[in-house]
């Protein structure tokens, strides 16, 4: 990521980034950063020229501007990502379209009887409820059977969901049950906790799981991200949640592979058919401005001192330190050891209340 | 700054026909100037007669639509918990009234119409998927649908094992009963071998070649002929012909807000018909509001920018800054195009693509036989040029012969280039001299496409 991190001459100071966010309600204390992410005003500003380069004149946007301008931010987000090819990367709206565009997949998998019916897919208890539905929407649908694995919070270690994973996706098997899909969050939203994905990951390999699509709406400008050190066949993550761009855009990384032209994005244009990426950067007429200011972002965090990864580490030393304020402010835990916690945290509320 | 409030009735719009309303007393009408102010940020120079394609937006919209998105970034939990739904179902009231729905739950908002066509036809591939449509089971649509609308019948249709039945309207076209013919000939031929038709997907203004389709008059053949439901594909309808949902009686209708409604990009209505046979549309982009219904679904589609679906009461107060509203804006986009069309087709021995009856706010003209418009590569070649070269936006489209007919010629041959040219607010007369003398332009330098680079 070094050729991504300039030298700033002046490292952002405080004044300036209350500026960039002085459009933040002034009277609202906001420890929300997760649900819906947050934006700088020279991000803002930047996201307005692009709408006004469209509102100005749109055919000609349309036909010189818009692609190439999706493509160059596909291209930031490989070399972030550590994907291997720009083919990989399409750019959409936020995770929960992600999950439709290869959920809606698995769909056809069960229509052609390339699946048949019991065959499953397997999830976090903890998934987020927009994914829970669309497992419903396109499996239980179709057909398909749905193990939910149950991870123990408050949690102690990684190896209590490498246990507990383990256990339901055995169980899962029994009875030469196929399991064609599993959907796990790299973060989970609540309660919110880091999962050891690579090594799920490597375990749904060992297992025989069909395909692997990881939910990471929270990780990028939160963890490092290296999708093929990951080793998931699809990965997801927003934009607009952590890595400061305007509402919405995120990215989905879909491993090089034989399947990869048969997946679609719900919306169809006339660029079906050209590969999911071509067909996310049209479906038909709308702002994409959030899905251009990529290149903005990567500036905006350059700015400050180590560029993303002082802002991911600076974040998680601040949440811990502040979460260890609460939990001994009010005499309760938290819900996870810090190394489990991304930008966010949790604790135990304590029952007897006040 | 706050957002518009809601006190206003959302029925004091725009259509002209409900005078029982209230409305502010009007001192004046928006003036010249201000129509220019509106569209200042339109590019200079660039005679812009391409309304149809992308629409246009006024800078009082614009700027209503820009308080909305600082809403959400300054609050977003509590624009998402307080605000969010109740704007958006604003939105759908003021659209129900404006197209004559009997319930708000039948009004759904999506992003365009594009969206709108995938959540038909998704429905579409479940049913043959769950055996409730059997294999071969036809989906009827025009030859002229729009691109997307006929990938995603591919995508949704065919790939689920339905056939396609693709009728065929002529062009240039004389009258309304010439495509009532077609149709009726085209749907009988296309059930022939006892085919049950599912949905029939019907235009009401085609795109290209850009014709007002007897939507009313399809919709009851396509009752008579026993086809299952009726899907209209109205994305240039709401704001350049009078829509009567009712009336028209289909199932499914859809208009893009952002083509001629003055909405920014972009935002779409689908009505859905309600009845006990209302099938189970879902949008394809799954939330947490699954199963809520199809309006309630819509409005939340994950964290995105809504903000172009609240702007829908600004947009009625816009309109009602010219005389006689929407209907006023509608008729006088209506003359001048069709005089400008009338007025190029002269100079240039041409002629109109639908009589004027035929005609919305857009305009097919015939280019000379001489410019050689013989693909649509040429069409998209000089449409192109026209741009690089002349400062002008004019989609072009390019008429295939059937069948050997010749439809319409001009002294030199057979017409099979016809420009779109659109008119709404801001547009003036020297748009349309600049065309008339770019393709003069161009026949006097004896340039025909074939001669155009493909840049």
């Amino acid at each position: 990521m070094g050729d991504l991190l300039k030298e700033p001459l002046d490292i952002i100071i405080k004044s300036e980034i209350s500026a960039e966010f002085s459009h933040h309600d002034p009277t609202i204390a906001r420890i929300n950063n997760g649900s819906f992410g947050c934006c700088p005003s020279t991000i803002i500003a930047a996201q307005q020229n692009h709408q006004l380069y469209f509102l100005e004149q749109p055919d000609n946007f349309y036909f010189n501007i818009l692609k190439p301008s999706i493509l160059k931010t596909r291209q930031i987000i490989k070399t972030l990502i550590n994907a291997d090819h720009v083919e990989e990367i399409s750019i959409v709206d936020n995770a929960t379209t992600a999950a439709a565009i290869v959920l809606q997949h698995t769909t056809w998998s069960f229509f052609s009887t390339l699946f048949q019916p019991g065959d499953a897919a397997i999830m976090l208890h903890y998934a987020y409820g927009a994914v829970k539905k669309s497992v419903q929407a396109y499996i239980t649908r179709a057909g398909g059977h749905v193990i939910e694995v149950h991870l123990p919070f408050p949690l102690k270690s990684n190896s209590e969901i490498i246990v507990e994973f383990r256990k339901a996706l055995q169980m899962g098997k029994a009875n030469g049950r196929k399991i064609r899909l599993a959907v796990i969050d790299h973060i989970t939203s609540m309660p919110s906790v880091i999962i050891p994905v690579k090594e799920l990951v490597q375990m749904c390999r060992d297992e025989g799981v069909g395909r692997i699509f990881i939910d990471a709406a929270h990780a990028i400008g939160n963890v490092n991200i290296d999708v093929k050190d990951i080793g998931a066949d699809f990965y997801t993550s927003n934009l607009h949640k952590w890595f400061f761009c305007p509402p919405s855009a995120a990215f989905l990384y879909c491993k090089m592979s034989d399947e990869l032209s048969d997946l679609h994005h719900p919306v169809v244009s006339h660029e079906y058919g050209n590969g999911l990426a071509m067909e996310s950067a049209w479906i038909g007429t709308r702002d994409y401005s959030p899905q251009l200011v990529v290149p903005e972002a990567m500036e905006f965090v350059s700015r400050f001192e180590g560029g993303i990864e002082g802002i991911m580490r600076r974040n998680h030393k601040k949440v811990v330190e502040m979460a260890d304020m609460l939990a001994e402010a009010w005499g309760t835990e938290l819900g996870t050891p810090p190394d489990m916690c991304s930008s966010m945290q949790w604790w135990e509320c304590s029952l007897s209340g006040d | 700054m706050d957002p518009p409030a809601e006190t206003e009735d959302p029925r004091a719009a725009a259509n002209g026909e409900n005078n029982h309303v209230s409305k502010k007393p009007k001192l004046s009408f928006i003036t010249e100037p201000e129509i220019r102010q509106e569209f200042a940020h339109h590019k200079p120079g660039i005679a812009r007669i391409n309304n149809g394609s992308f629409g246009s937006c006024p800078a009082s919209i614009i700027a209503a639509q820009k308080r909305w998105q600082l809403r959400f970034l300054q609050q977003p939990d509590d624009f998402f918990f307080n605000h969010l739904q109740r704007k958006i179902l604003h939105s759908r009231t003021i659209v129900k009234d404006l197209i004559n729905a009997d319930h708000v739950d039948e009004v759904s908002i999506v992003d365009n119409a594009t969206t709108a066509a995938a959540i038909v036809l998704q429905h579409v591939g479940w049913a043959f998927a769950d055996g409730r449509f059997q294999k071969g089971d036809a989906v009827v649509m025009l030859h002229c649908a729009f691109q997307a609308v006929k990938k995603s019948i591919e995508a949704y249709v065919t790939r689920a094992g339905g056939s396609v039945i693709v009728v065929h309207l002529p062009f240039p076209v004389n009258s309304n009963e010439e495509i009532i013919a077609e149709f009726r000939k085209g749907l009988a031929r296309g059930k022939a071998n006892g085919k049950k038709v599912r949905l029939a997907i019907i235009d009401h203004i085609t795109s290209m070649p850009c014709v007002v389709i007897p939507a009313r008059e399809l919709v009851k053949i396509c009752r008579e002929e026993g086809v299952e439901r009726v899907f209209v594909d109205a994305a240039h309808a709401i704001g350049s012909i009078p829509v009567d949902v009712k009336e028209i009686g289909a199932d499914f209708y859809v208009s893009n807000l952002h083509k001629w409604f003055f909405c920014p990009p972009s935002v779409a209505f689908l009505y859905c018909r309600k009845s006990p046979l209302s099938p189970d549309l879902h949008h394809p982009v799954v939330s947490h509001e699954y199963g809520n219904g199809l309006a309630i679904e819509s409005a939340w589609i994950g964290t995105r920018d809504y903000s172009s679906q609240l702007v829908v009461p600004d947009v009625l107060e816009f309109i009602n800054r010219f005389e006689g509203g929407l209907e006023g804006i509608r008729k006088r986009n209506h003359d001048a195009v069709v005089e400008m069309g009338e007025m190029l087709a002269k100079a240039w021995g041409t002629n109109l693509g639908s009589p004027p009856e035929m005609c919305p706010s857009m305009v097919m003209i015939g280019l000379p036989s001489r410019m050689g418009v013989l693909s649509d590569d040429d069409a998209l070649k000089l449409r192109t040029h026209l741009r690089d070269h002349f400062g002008l936006e004019v989609p072009i489209h390019f008429q295939m012969p059937r069948d050997g007919e010749i439809r319409a010629a001009d002294g030199d041959g057979c017409i099979t280039g016809y420009a779109r040219i659109s008119h709404q607010v801001y547009n003036t007369l020297d748009d349309y001299v600049r065309l008339r003398d770019a393709i003069n332009q161009l026949l006097s330098d004896g340039v025909a496409c074939k001669m155009l680079q493909r840049e």
